[in-house]
Protein backbone atom coordinates (compact mmCIF):
# COMPACT_ATOMS: atom_id res chain seq x y z
CA UNK A 1 0.00 0.00 0.00
CA UNK A 2 1.27 3.56 -0.91
CA UNK A 3 2.62 5.65 2.02
CA UNK A 4 0.05 8.63 3.14
CA UNK A 5 2.92 11.21 3.26
CA UNK A 6 6.00 10.26 1.15
CA UNK A 7 8.42 13.25 0.77
CA UNK A 8 11.84 12.60 -1.54
CA UNK A 9 14.51 14.53 -1.83
CA UNK A 10 12.83 17.46 0.15
CA UNK A 11 14.48 21.00 -0.19
CA UNK A 12 14.24 24.18 1.00
CA UNK A 13 16.27 27.52 1.12
CA UNK A 14 16.05 31.00 2.54
CA UNK A 15 18.09 32.58 0.63
CA UNK A 16 21.59 31.12 1.08
CA UNK A 17 20.52 29.33 3.78
CA UNK A 18 19.81 25.97 2.99
CA UNK A 19 17.36 24.40 6.09
CA UNK A 20 16.72 21.02 4.45
CA UNK A 21 19.02 19.54 2.20
CA UNK A 22 17.19 16.97 0.53
CA UNK A 23 15.05 14.49 3.20
CA UNK A 24 13.15 11.74 2.58
CA UNK A 25 10.42 10.34 4.78
CA UNK A 26 7.41 8.26 4.47
CA UNK A 27 4.35 8.22 6.92
CA UNK A 28 2.10 5.36 6.35
CA UNK A 29 -1.88 5.35 7.37
CA UNK A 30 -2.36 4.98 11.10
CA UNK A 31 1.47 5.66 11.74
CA UNK A 32 3.25 7.89 14.25
CA UNK A 33 6.31 9.50 13.27
CA UNK A 34 8.44 11.63 15.90
CA UNK A 35 10.55 14.04 14.38
CA UNK A 36 13.30 14.82 17.06
CA UNK A 37 16.58 17.07 16.35
CA UNK A 38 18.14 20.30 17.82
CA UNK A 39 16.75 23.62 17.20
CA UNK A 40 17.35 24.93 13.96
CA UNK A 41 17.67 21.11 12.38
CA UNK A 42 14.81 22.06 10.24
CA UNK A 43 12.01 19.91 11.67
CA UNK A 44 9.41 22.57 11.87
CA UNK A 45 10.17 23.88 8.03
CA UNK A 46 9.82 20.37 6.88
CA UNK A 47 6.06 20.13 8.21
CA UNK A 48 5.23 23.94 7.38
CA UNK A 49 6.15 22.28 3.81
CA UNK A 50 3.69 19.53 3.81
CA UNK A 51 0.74 22.06 3.34
CA UNK A 52 3.21 24.56 1.23
CA UNK A 53 3.26 27.32 4.25
CA UNK A 54 6.68 27.42 2.67
CA UNK A 55 7.47 26.39 -0.42
CA UNK A 56 9.79 23.89 -0.61
CA UNK A 57 13.32 24.99 -3.48
CA UNK A 58 13.53 20.92 -4.07
CA UNK A 59 11.90 17.38 -3.82
CA UNK A 60 8.86 16.29 -4.17
CA UNK A 61 5.65 15.91 -1.62
CA UNK A 62 2.40 13.29 -1.99
CA UNK A 63 -0.28 13.11 0.39
CA UNK A 64 -3.02 10.93 0.10
CA UNK A 65 -2.19 10.54 -3.29
CA UNK A 66 -2.42 14.26 -4.03
CA UNK A 67 0.85 15.98 -5.35
CA UNK A 68 1.48 19.57 -3.44
CA UNK A 69 4.64 20.11 -5.47
CA UNK A 70 7.52 18.10 -7.84
CA UNK A 71 10.61 18.86 -9.52
CA UNK A 72 10.06 19.61 -13.03
CA UNK A 73 13.19 18.04 -15.45
CA UNK A 74 15.03 21.32 -15.11
CA UNK A 75 15.11 21.40 -11.44
CA UNK A 76 12.55 24.03 -11.34
CA UNK A 77 9.62 23.66 -9.08
CA UNK A 78 5.64 22.81 -10.00
CA UNK A 79 3.50 23.73 -7.13
CA UNK A 80 -0.20 22.80 -7.06
CA UNK A 81 -3.05 25.15 -7.71
CA UNK A 82 -4.07 27.58 -5.62
CA UNK A 83 -7.64 25.48 -5.56
CA UNK A 84 -6.23 21.88 -5.16
CA UNK A 85 -3.91 23.33 -2.65
CA UNK A 86 -7.24 24.24 -0.92
CA UNK A 87 -8.49 20.89 -1.25
CA UNK A 88 -5.34 19.09 -0.35
CA UNK A 89 -4.94 21.33 3.13
CA UNK A 90 -8.63 20.21 4.03
CA UNK A 91 -7.11 16.91 4.71
CA UNK A 92 -3.58 18.18 6.55
CA UNK A 93 -4.75 19.04 9.74
CA UNK A 94 -1.49 21.63 11.41
CA UNK A 95 -1.88 22.27 15.19
CA UNK A 96 0.99 25.42 15.69
CA UNK A 97 3.60 25.96 18.64
CA UNK A 98 1.24 29.23 19.10
CA UNK A 99 -1.99 27.71 18.92
CA UNK A 100 -3.41 30.39 16.21
CA UNK A 101 -6.89 30.49 17.41
CA UNK A 102 -9.25 33.30 16.16
CA UNK A 103 -9.14 35.22 19.49
CA UNK A 104 -12.55 37.21 18.77
CA UNK A 105 -14.18 33.35 18.41
CA UNK A 106 -15.29 31.38 20.64
CA UNK A 107 -14.01 28.01 21.39
CA UNK A 108 -16.80 26.32 19.59
CA UNK A 109 -16.90 29.54 17.03
CA UNK A 110 -13.21 28.47 16.47
CA UNK A 111 -14.25 24.88 15.34
CA UNK A 112 -17.09 25.29 13.35
CA UNK A 113 -15.78 28.00 10.88
CA UNK A 114 -13.66 26.19 8.93
CA UNK A 115 -16.07 23.34 8.37
CA UNK A 116 -19.07 25.37 7.60
CA UNK A 117 -17.67 27.63 5.22
CA UNK A 118 -15.00 25.18 3.57
CA UNK A 119 -16.75 21.79 4.16
CA UNK A 120 -20.43 23.49 3.53
CA UNK A 121 -21.43 21.45 6.69
CA UNK A 122 -24.65 23.05 7.88
CA UNK A 123 -24.66 25.18 11.41
CA UNK A 124 -26.44 22.24 13.38
CA UNK A 125 -24.17 19.18 12.64
CA UNK A 126 -21.38 21.45 12.55
CA UNK A 127 -22.18 22.23 16.35
CA UNK A 128 -22.74 19.08 16.67
CA UNK A 129 -19.47 17.40 16.23
CA UNK A 130 -17.78 20.28 17.42
CA UNK A 131 -19.39 19.72 20.68
CA UNK A 132 -18.17 15.85 20.64
CA UNK A 133 -15.00 16.93 19.91
CA UNK A 134 -14.39 19.80 22.89
CA UNK A 135 -15.79 16.87 25.35
CA UNK A 136 -12.96 14.41 23.58
CA UNK A 137 -10.38 16.53 24.61
CA UNK A 138 -12.31 17.55 27.69
CA UNK A 139 -13.56 20.79 27.10
CA UNK A 140 -16.92 20.09 27.05
CA UNK A 141 -17.87 23.38 29.45
CA UNK A 142 -15.45 25.25 28.10
CA UNK A 143 -17.49 25.91 24.77
CA UNK A 144 -18.81 29.54 24.68
CA UNK A 145 -15.46 30.84 26.51
CA UNK A 146 -13.40 33.16 24.19
CA UNK A 147 -9.26 31.83 23.75
CA UNK A 148 -7.83 34.53 25.67
CA UNK A 149 -10.57 33.07 28.65
CA UNK A 150 -8.29 29.82 28.32
CA UNK A 151 -5.09 28.52 29.92
CA UNK A 152 -2.55 27.51 26.79
CA UNK A 153 -2.41 24.18 27.54
CA UNK A 154 -6.76 24.86 27.09
CA UNK A 155 -6.29 26.93 23.94
CA UNK A 156 -4.08 24.29 22.36
CA UNK A 157 -6.88 21.59 23.12
CA UNK A 158 -9.24 23.71 21.31
CA UNK A 159 -6.90 24.26 18.04
CA UNK A 160 -6.92 20.31 18.28
CA UNK A 161 -10.15 20.22 17.75
CA UNK A 162 -10.43 22.90 15.62
CA UNK A 163 -8.07 20.95 13.02
CA UNK A 164 -9.93 17.59 13.71
CA UNK A 165 -13.16 19.02 12.79
CA UNK A 166 -12.05 19.37 9.09
CA UNK A 167 -11.70 15.37 9.41
CA UNK A 168 -8.18 15.12 7.99
CA UNK A 169 -6.29 12.20 6.75
CA UNK A 170 -3.03 13.46 8.75
CA UNK A 171 -2.58 15.75 11.71
CA UNK A 172 0.85 17.63 11.86
CA UNK A 173 1.95 18.77 15.52
CA UNK A 174 4.59 21.58 15.31
CA UNK A 175 5.85 21.74 19.30
CA UNK A 176 2.60 21.95 20.46
CA UNK A 177 3.48 21.75 23.66
CA UNK A 178 6.61 24.45 24.01
CA UNK A 179 4.71 27.43 24.45
CA UNK A 180 2.28 26.47 27.30
CA UNK A 181 3.51 25.94 31.18
CA UNK A 182 4.97 22.72 32.16
CA UNK A 183 2.17 21.59 34.07
CA UNK A 184 -0.23 21.89 31.51
CA UNK A 185 2.02 19.93 28.77
CA UNK A 186 0.58 16.67 29.92
CA UNK A 187 -2.83 17.10 29.04
CA UNK A 188 -2.08 18.19 25.68
CA UNK A 189 -0.42 14.75 25.54
CA UNK A 190 -2.99 13.03 26.76
CA UNK A 191 -5.26 14.23 24.13
CA UNK A 192 -2.53 13.27 21.17
CA UNK A 193 -2.05 9.70 22.79
CA UNK A 194 -5.68 9.32 22.80
CA UNK A 195 -5.85 10.55 18.79
CA UNK A 196 -2.54 8.08 18.43
CA UNK A 197 -4.64 4.92 19.74
CA UNK A 198 -7.83 5.81 17.71
CA UNK A 199 -5.60 5.29 14.78
CA UNK A 200 -4.63 8.73 13.68
CA UNK A 201 -1.41 9.38 11.23
CA UNK A 202 0.56 11.63 13.35
CA UNK A 203 3.63 13.35 12.12
CA UNK A 204 5.19 14.99 15.61
CA UNK A 205 7.83 17.52 16.02
CA UNK A 206 8.39 17.51 19.47
CA UNK A 207 10.96 17.65 22.28
CA UNK A 208 9.01 15.72 24.80
CA UNK A 209 11.21 12.52 24.48
CA UNK A 210 8.61 10.36 26.88
CA UNK A 211 5.98 10.80 24.68
CA UNK A 212 8.06 10.07 21.48
CA UNK A 213 9.45 7.14 23.17
CA UNK A 214 5.31 5.82 24.62
CA UNK A 215 3.32 6.71 21.66
CA UNK A 216 5.12 7.18 18.31
CA UNK A 217 6.08 3.80 16.10
CA UNK A 218 8.94 5.29 14.56
CA UNK A 219 11.30 8.52 15.25
CA UNK A 220 13.40 10.49 12.93
CA UNK A 221 16.31 12.20 13.90
CA UNK A 222 17.22 15.68 12.42
CA UNK A 223 20.32 17.41 12.22
CA UNK A 224 21.58 20.12 10.03
CA UNK A 225 18.88 19.77 7.66
CA UNK A 226 19.38 16.02 6.80
CA UNK A 227 17.91 12.80 8.22
CA UNK A 228 20.48 11.77 10.98
CA UNK A 229 18.95 8.24 12.22
CA UNK A 230 15.38 7.26 11.41
CA UNK A 231 13.57 3.78 13.01
CA UNK A 232 11.36 2.34 15.33
CA UNK A 233 11.15 5.00 18.63
CA UNK A 234 12.51 1.93 21.13
CA UNK A 235 16.04 1.68 18.74
CA UNK A 236 16.44 5.42 17.82
CA UNK A 237 15.80 6.52 21.20
CA UNK A 238 17.04 3.56 23.14
CA UNK A 239 19.85 2.47 21.17
CA UNK A 240 20.87 4.97 18.68
CA UNK A 241 23.53 3.81 16.93
CA UNK A 242 24.80 7.41 15.62
CA UNK A 243 26.57 9.41 17.11
CA UNK A 244 25.33 12.69 16.73
CA UNK A 245 21.60 11.06 17.83
CA UNK A 246 23.54 9.98 20.90
CA UNK A 247 24.83 13.00 21.85
CA UNK A 248 21.39 14.77 21.50
CA UNK A 249 19.53 12.67 23.77
CA UNK A 250 22.19 12.82 26.34
CA UNK A 251 22.16 16.36 26.01
CA UNK A 252 18.62 16.06 26.73
CA UNK A 253 18.74 14.10 29.32
CA UNK A 254 21.05 15.81 31.50
CA UNK A 255 19.88 19.27 30.38
CA UNK A 256 19.72 21.34 33.43
CA UNK A 257 15.88 22.73 34.06
CA UNK A 258 16.14 26.23 32.87
CA UNK A 259 17.00 24.76 29.48
CA UNK A 260 12.92 23.54 28.78
CA UNK A 261 12.01 27.06 28.49
CA UNK A 262 14.52 27.98 25.65
CA UNK A 263 13.19 24.35 23.64
CA UNK B 1 -17.79 89.81 26.61
CA UNK B 2 -21.28 89.04 27.91
CA UNK B 3 -22.56 85.49 28.56
CA UNK B 4 -25.83 86.99 27.12
CA UNK B 5 -24.72 88.29 23.97
CA UNK B 6 -23.23 84.46 23.37
CA UNK B 7 -26.69 83.19 24.77
CA UNK B 8 -28.15 85.48 21.69
CA UNK B 9 -25.91 84.19 18.98
CA UNK B 10 -25.85 80.18 19.76
CA UNK B 11 -29.29 80.06 17.58
CA UNK B 12 -28.28 81.67 14.58
CA UNK B 13 -25.03 79.74 14.39
CA UNK B 14 -27.08 76.77 15.64
CA UNK B 15 -28.95 77.38 11.74
CA UNK B 16 -26.21 76.08 9.96
CA UNK B 17 -25.29 73.15 12.72
CA UNK B 18 -27.05 70.50 10.78
CA UNK B 19 -25.41 71.56 7.39
CA UNK B 20 -21.86 71.08 9.50
CA UNK B 21 -23.12 67.37 10.77
CA UNK B 22 -24.11 66.74 7.32
CA UNK B 23 -21.39 67.81 5.39
CA UNK B 24 -19.55 65.23 8.32
CA UNK B 25 -21.57 62.44 7.90
CA UNK B 26 -21.46 62.68 4.47
CA UNK B 27 -17.41 62.94 4.13
CA UNK B 28 -17.24 60.30 6.95
CA UNK B 29 -19.17 57.94 4.35
CA UNK B 30 -17.32 58.88 1.48
CA UNK B 31 -14.02 58.15 2.82
CA UNK B 32 -14.64 55.51 5.08
CA UNK B 33 -15.86 53.17 1.46
CA UNK B 34 -12.99 54.80 -0.47
CA UNK B 35 -10.53 54.48 2.47
CA UNK B 36 -11.22 50.96 2.62
CA UNK B 37 -10.87 50.08 -1.43
CA UNK B 38 -7.80 52.51 -1.02
CA UNK B 39 -6.16 50.43 1.96
CA UNK B 40 -7.17 46.82 0.14
CA UNK B 41 -5.55 48.29 -3.29
CA UNK B 42 -2.68 49.09 -1.02
CA UNK B 43 -2.35 45.60 -0.23
CA UNK B 44 -3.40 43.87 -3.25
CA UNK B 45 -0.99 41.40 -4.86
CA UNK B 46 -1.49 43.31 -7.79
CA UNK B 47 1.35 46.36 -8.55
CA UNK B 48 -1.17 47.98 -10.67
CA UNK B 49 -3.11 48.28 -7.58
CA UNK B 50 -1.05 48.69 -4.97
CA UNK B 51 0.89 51.99 -7.47
CA UNK B 52 -2.51 53.47 -7.70
CA UNK B 53 -3.31 53.64 -4.04
CA UNK B 54 -0.21 55.01 -3.06
CA UNK B 55 -0.03 57.75 -5.76
CA UNK B 56 -3.70 59.17 -4.32
CA UNK B 57 -2.66 58.95 -0.82
CA UNK B 58 0.75 60.89 -1.78
CA UNK B 59 -1.29 63.16 -3.58
CA UNK B 60 -4.17 63.91 -1.15
CA UNK B 61 -1.94 64.19 2.03
CA UNK B 62 0.05 66.50 0.38
CA UNK B 63 -2.45 68.95 -0.85
CA UNK B 64 -3.73 71.52 1.36
CA UNK B 65 -7.21 70.48 1.97
CA UNK B 66 -7.98 74.28 1.10
CA UNK B 67 -6.79 73.57 -1.99
CA UNK B 68 -8.77 70.88 -2.79
CA UNK B 69 -12.05 72.51 -1.95
CA UNK B 70 -11.36 75.37 -4.48
CA UNK B 71 -10.27 72.90 -6.62
CA UNK B 72 -13.65 71.36 -6.70
CA UNK B 73 -15.78 74.15 -6.38
CA UNK B 74 -14.11 76.69 -8.96
CA UNK B 75 -11.56 74.67 -11.00
CA UNK B 76 -13.45 71.32 -11.75
CA UNK B 77 -16.43 73.61 -13.78
CA UNK B 78 -13.91 75.19 -15.78
CA UNK B 79 -12.70 71.69 -16.70
CA UNK B 80 -16.25 70.58 -18.20
CA UNK B 81 -19.48 72.27 -17.04
CA UNK B 82 -20.36 68.87 -16.12
CA UNK B 83 -18.41 68.44 -13.24
CA UNK B 84 -20.23 71.90 -10.96
CA UNK B 85 -21.58 70.80 -8.09
CA UNK B 86 -23.64 72.71 -5.30
CA UNK B 87 -20.88 74.13 -2.79
CA UNK B 88 -22.28 71.60 -0.24
CA UNK B 89 -21.38 68.51 -2.68
CA UNK B 90 -17.92 70.26 -3.86
CA UNK B 91 -17.32 70.63 -0.04
CA UNK B 92 -18.44 66.89 0.63
CA UNK B 93 -16.44 66.04 -2.28
CA UNK B 94 -13.13 67.86 -1.74
CA UNK B 95 -13.49 66.42 2.42
CA UNK B 96 -14.19 62.93 1.17
CA UNK B 97 -11.03 62.63 -1.03
CA UNK B 98 -9.09 64.51 1.77
CA UNK B 99 -10.24 62.19 4.58
CA UNK B 100 -10.00 59.09 2.57
CA UNK B 101 -6.24 59.57 1.54
CA UNK B 102 -5.66 58.97 6.01
CA UNK B 103 -8.36 56.76 6.47
CA UNK B 104 -6.52 54.36 3.86
CA UNK B 105 -3.28 54.08 5.84
CA UNK B 106 -5.24 53.79 9.48
CA UNK B 107 -7.64 51.20 7.60
CA UNK B 108 -4.33 49.24 6.08
CA UNK B 109 -2.53 49.59 9.20
CA UNK B 110 -5.52 48.11 11.65
CA UNK B 111 -4.74 45.09 8.44
CA UNK B 112 -1.34 44.45 8.43
CA UNK B 113 -1.11 44.47 12.29
CA UNK B 114 -2.98 41.05 12.79
CA UNK B 115 -1.23 38.45 13.36
CA UNK B 116 0.40 36.44 10.62
CA UNK B 117 -0.16 33.02 12.40
CA UNK B 118 -4.05 34.05 11.84
CA UNK B 119 -3.69 33.89 8.06
CA UNK B 120 -1.71 31.00 8.12
CA UNK B 121 -4.18 29.12 10.62
CA UNK B 122 -6.80 29.82 8.07
CA UNK B 123 -4.81 28.71 5.17
CA UNK B 124 -4.39 25.64 6.67
CA UNK B 125 -7.68 25.24 7.48
CA UNK B 126 -8.48 25.35 3.39
CA UNK B 127 -10.06 29.06 3.88
CA UNK B 128 -10.26 31.10 0.55
CA UNK B 129 -8.50 34.58 0.77
CA UNK B 130 -11.52 36.64 0.37
CA UNK B 131 -12.89 34.58 2.90
CA UNK B 132 -10.59 34.80 5.83
CA UNK B 133 -10.08 38.33 4.91
CA UNK B 134 -13.93 39.00 5.66
CA UNK B 135 -14.15 36.95 8.52
CA UNK B 136 -10.99 36.48 10.24
CA UNK B 137 -8.57 39.03 9.78
CA UNK B 138 -10.48 42.61 9.54
CA UNK B 139 -12.87 41.91 12.13
CA UNK B 140 -9.88 41.55 13.78
CA UNK B 141 -8.35 44.43 12.27
CA UNK B 142 -11.54 47.10 13.11
CA UNK B 143 -9.96 46.50 17.20
CA UNK B 144 -6.31 48.08 16.02
CA UNK B 145 -8.06 50.59 13.58
CA UNK B 146 -10.86 52.34 16.11
CA UNK B 147 -8.15 55.06 17.61
CA UNK B 148 -6.57 56.16 14.30
CA UNK B 149 -9.68 56.16 12.53
CA UNK B 150 -11.79 58.24 14.97
CA UNK B 151 -8.85 60.74 14.55
CA UNK B 152 -9.09 61.26 11.58
CA UNK B 153 -13.11 61.39 12.23
CA UNK B 154 -12.25 64.17 14.84
CA UNK B 155 -9.86 66.25 12.05
CA UNK B 156 -12.50 66.15 9.27
CA UNK B 157 -15.52 67.26 11.82
CA UNK B 158 -13.09 70.63 12.29
CA UNK B 159 -12.14 71.18 8.90
CA UNK B 160 -15.62 71.38 7.58
CA UNK B 161 -15.61 74.67 8.75
CA UNK B 162 -13.38 75.51 5.57
CA UNK B 163 -16.32 74.71 3.72
CA UNK B 164 -17.12 78.19 4.81
CA UNK B 165 -14.79 79.96 2.41
CA UNK B 166 -16.81 77.81 -0.62
CA UNK B 167 -19.75 79.93 0.81
CA UNK B 168 -21.46 76.49 2.27
CA UNK B 169 -23.87 78.02 5.02
CA UNK B 170 -22.23 75.91 7.61
CA UNK B 171 -21.69 76.95 11.03
CA UNK B 172 -18.45 78.75 10.56
CA UNK B 173 -19.74 80.97 7.95
CA UNK B 174 -22.66 81.97 9.69
CA UNK B 175 -20.62 82.77 12.66
CA UNK B 176 -18.14 85.16 10.25
CA UNK B 177 -21.54 87.17 8.85
CA UNK B 178 -22.38 87.71 12.73
CA UNK B 179 -18.65 89.19 12.82
CA UNK B 180 -18.96 91.32 10.05
CA UNK B 181 -22.78 92.29 11.02
CA UNK B 182 -22.10 93.47 14.30
CA UNK B 183 -18.52 93.82 14.18
CA UNK B 184 -18.93 91.34 17.49
CA UNK B 185 -16.07 89.07 17.86
CA UNK B 186 -15.57 86.92 21.12
CA UNK B 187 -19.29 85.97 21.29
CA UNK B 188 -19.65 84.78 17.93
CA UNK B 189 -16.30 82.30 18.22
CA UNK B 190 -17.21 81.72 21.57
CA UNK B 191 -20.24 80.30 20.76
CA UNK B 192 -18.88 78.19 17.79
CA UNK B 193 -16.04 76.64 19.38
CA UNK B 194 -18.28 75.19 22.00
CA UNK B 195 -20.66 73.89 19.53
CA UNK B 196 -17.40 71.96 17.51
CA UNK B 197 -16.32 70.83 20.80
CA UNK B 198 -19.51 69.38 21.77
CA UNK B 199 -19.10 67.65 18.56
CA UNK B 200 -15.63 66.42 18.82
CA UNK B 201 -16.48 65.39 22.35
CA UNK B 202 -19.45 62.74 21.17
CA UNK B 203 -16.90 61.11 18.81
CA UNK B 204 -14.50 60.75 21.11
CA UNK B 205 -17.49 59.28 23.20
CA UNK B 206 -18.10 57.01 19.98
CA UNK B 207 -14.52 55.74 19.88
CA UNK B 208 -14.62 54.50 23.85
CA UNK B 209 -18.12 52.78 23.12
CA UNK B 210 -16.42 51.26 19.86
CA UNK B 211 -13.48 49.84 21.97
CA UNK B 212 -15.92 48.25 24.70
CA UNK B 213 -17.64 46.33 21.56
CA UNK B 214 -14.50 44.98 19.63
CA UNK B 215 -12.34 44.56 22.90
CA UNK B 216 -11.09 41.04 23.20
CA UNK B 217 -12.91 39.19 25.99
CA UNK B 218 -10.57 37.70 28.12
Amino acid sequence: MASLVSVKGLKKSFGDLEILKGIDLEVQRGEVLSIIGPSGSGKTTILRCLNLLERPTGGQIDIDGQNLCKERSGGEMQFATRSDLRQIRKGIGLVFQQFNLFPHMTALENIIEAPMAVNKVDRSTAVEAARDLLESVGLGKWADHYPLQLSGGQQQRVAIARALAMEPAVMLFDEVTSAVDPELVGEILLVMRQLAEEGMTMLVVTHEMNFAADVSDRVLFMDNGVVVEEGPAAQVLGAPQNARTQGFLRAVRDRAPMDEDQQ
Amino acid sequence: MNIETIQEYLPIILKGFWITVHLFLWSLLFSTVGGFILALMRLSPIATFRWISAVIGWLFRGIPLLLLLFYAFFALPAISRSLMFEPFWAAVLGLSIWTAAYQSEAIRSGIISVEKGQIEASETLGMTKRYYMRRIIIPQSIRIMIPPFIGNAINTMKQTSLAAVITVPEMTLLARQIISEDFKVAEPLLALASIYLLLTTILLMAQQGLERIFRLKV
